[in-house]
């Protein structure tokens, strides 16, 4: 009875339904809005060129490792295909790579850092999860804008392909939502999480194909890379924006299905430990 | 007992768990069914209470005594170890002033973000603005960061907004201490009035005098005292008194 009451008051019903995640969301979106408005707008106060850096970052990246991978480094063939072909590849590649790095790496803090509204106020927490996706999303979308600059002013063309992105886009979020609701949950027991994330990301950036496409590997590497979901989202992306043409079929259902898995997944671990986050952080 | 209870606790206990360190933690989430790695500290126990509409029960106690901690679980925000605990109607917490205050921007913005996290709509409290600022009182501050802002302004505009969420339960921690009597003397009137809609439920360490319908002592996580206001107000300090003030009272295990 107590604890009914109590998820009632949490805003959630007893069982986790398919939608639950989506209706509580819709539910919550004044309160979405008005913190992530907050950090969006505090991002940059008081800067000169304010969200200038947030279109500058991704090209001073892009600049150097390009400069970097094509003069001293060669990878692969897709290298030789050219330095404006590579720099392309590559972006794609960091652009989805980034978008998930960034939660990722914050999501084990995530609770820790919004402690006052957990315990001194009604708050939801898994909005959180939510709030840092959107965000997220727009410096993706600003990289994502600067993309396409490059790519018309280095080719001349973009792909009607592009305009199915959102398809990719959409799985792609919800497995980075559920990852993120896990390593949120898992992290408020301990910092270790966090720590963990800053260590294996970078090697993360190297085990996925950020800098080479699978085709540069041997059919046994290109079987072990496509165990990381990224994988598959980055080279599919790549099809959808450069190349112009569909992915397999097969690929995507696959990669659907278990992006469905981890974002059910990771929210119901979420939702079982947290009443008991709020006593430990 | 009636029926037409506002909130209602039974049989309610609260036992956190103490870990030695951070890593048992982590072995309590993944073989918890196994061994059991903390200790118990029980902040609440058999703590039985009813209010009605309209009530306004007034909670002292020392320090520590788990004060904070039933108004948490009455908001369910966190949940009881034992027994029940039912509330009716909307909750507005203010458990702490300006919890959810970003520093760097203006009083206006950190507005509308302090009403979002009391569930207020974002035109609602637009449309409320004009009255939150005049609640407030602090002026052209409305519009300059917060961190510029008094101690005094920054829970005169937090108290402000809290004042205009509608909910029918106010639950109210220890909050007021900061502002000056003239502000003081404004949110008492406020809590008044709200009285004759909702029901409130009060903290602090003195409690003014009219302004409770009922009090109860908390101590070591019982009610030790229940009822008229004066009177328990009297028994409090009498044993502030002749009661040592020492650590004993913070014992963990059972």
């Amino acid at each position: 009875m107590s604890e009914q009451r109590a998820l009632a008051l949490l805003g959630r019903k007893k069982d986790v339904l398919l939608f639950t995640p989506f209706v509580k969301a819709w539910h919550y979106r004044e309160l979405i809005r008005a913190i992530l408005w907050r950090e969006l707008s505090q991002r940059f106060r008081d800067s000169y060129f304010s969200w200038g850096w947030a279109i500058a970052a991704p090209l001073v990246m892009l600049g150097a490792y390009t400069v970097v991978f094509t003069s001293t480094l060669k990878i692969g063939d897709s290298a030789s295909s050219g330095v404006v072909q590579f720099s392309l590849v590559m972006f794609v590649g960091l652009l989805i790579f980034n978008l998930a790095a960034e939660l990722v790496y914050r999501a084990p803090t995530l609770l820790h850092e919004h402690v006052h509204y957990i315990k001194k106020s009604i708050f939801p927490s898994e909005t959180l999860v939510w709030i840092a996706l959107l965000r997220a999303l727009v410096y993706a979308g600003i990289s994502f804008a600067v993309f396409l600059v490059y790519k018309l002013a280095l080719t001349g063309s973009i792909p009607l392909t592009t305009l199915l992105l959102p398809f990719l886009i959409v799985p792609f979020c919800l497995m980075i939502l559920g990852i993120s609701w896990f390593l949120a949950a898992l992290g408020a027991f301990t910092r270790d999480v966090s720590h963990l994330m800053i260590t294996i990301v970078p090697v993360l950036m190297f085990a996925t194909p950020v800098f080479y496409t699978t085709a540069d590997l041997s059919p046994t590497a290109r079987l072990i890379a496509y165990i990381n979901p990224t994988t598959s989202y980055i080279e599919m992306a790549r099809q959808l924006l450069l190349v112009g043409a569909l992915p397999d079929p097969m690929v995507y259902l696959a990669t659907f299905a278990v992006s469905l898995c981890l974002f059910y997944g990771g929210y119901l671990f979420f939702d079982r430990y947290r009443s008991v986050v709020v006593d430990v952080i | 007992m009636s029926s037409d209870w506002v909130v209602r606790c039974a049989g309610v206990g609260k036992a956190f768990q103490i870990y030695k360190n951070y890593n048992d933690r982590m072995r309590q989430v993944m073989f918890g069914r196994v061994k059991k790695y903390y200790k118990e500290f029980w902040v609440l126990r058999d703590i039985d209470l009813e209010l009605v509409k309209g009530e306004c029960l007034g909670i002292i106690g020392r320090n520590g005594a788990g004060k904070t901690t039933l108004l948490q679980l009455i908001c369910g925000i966190t949940l009881p170890t034992h027994g029940t605990v039912e509330t009716r109607g909307s909750i507005a917490p203010v458990l702490a002033l300006g919890a959810g205050f970003d520093a760097e921007l203006t009083g206006r913005e950190n507005v509308l973000i302090g009403g979002a996290i009391l569930g207020m709509r974002r035109q609602f409290i637009i449309d409320r603005l004009d009255s939150i600022a005049d609640f407030a009182g602090i002026g052209e501050f409305l519009d300059r960061p917060v961190k510029f802002y008094s101690s005094g302004m920054y829970s005169r505009l937090a108290f402000a907004i809290c004042a205009h969420a509608e909910a029918d339960i106010l639950i109210i921690d220890e909050v007021l201490a900061v502002g000056d009597e003239g502000f003081q003397t404004k949110c008492l009137k406020f809590i008044e009035d709200f009285r004759r809609r909702g029901t409130v439920l009060f903290v602090s360490h003195g409690l003014p005098q009219g302004l409770c319908s009922r009090a109860i002592w908390i101590d070591g996580g019982y009610i030790r005292a229940a009822g008229d206001p004066q009177s328990v107000v009297d028994q409090y300090h009498e044993a502030l008194i002749n009661e040592k003030d020492d650590a004993e009272r913070f014992h963990i295990g059972n």
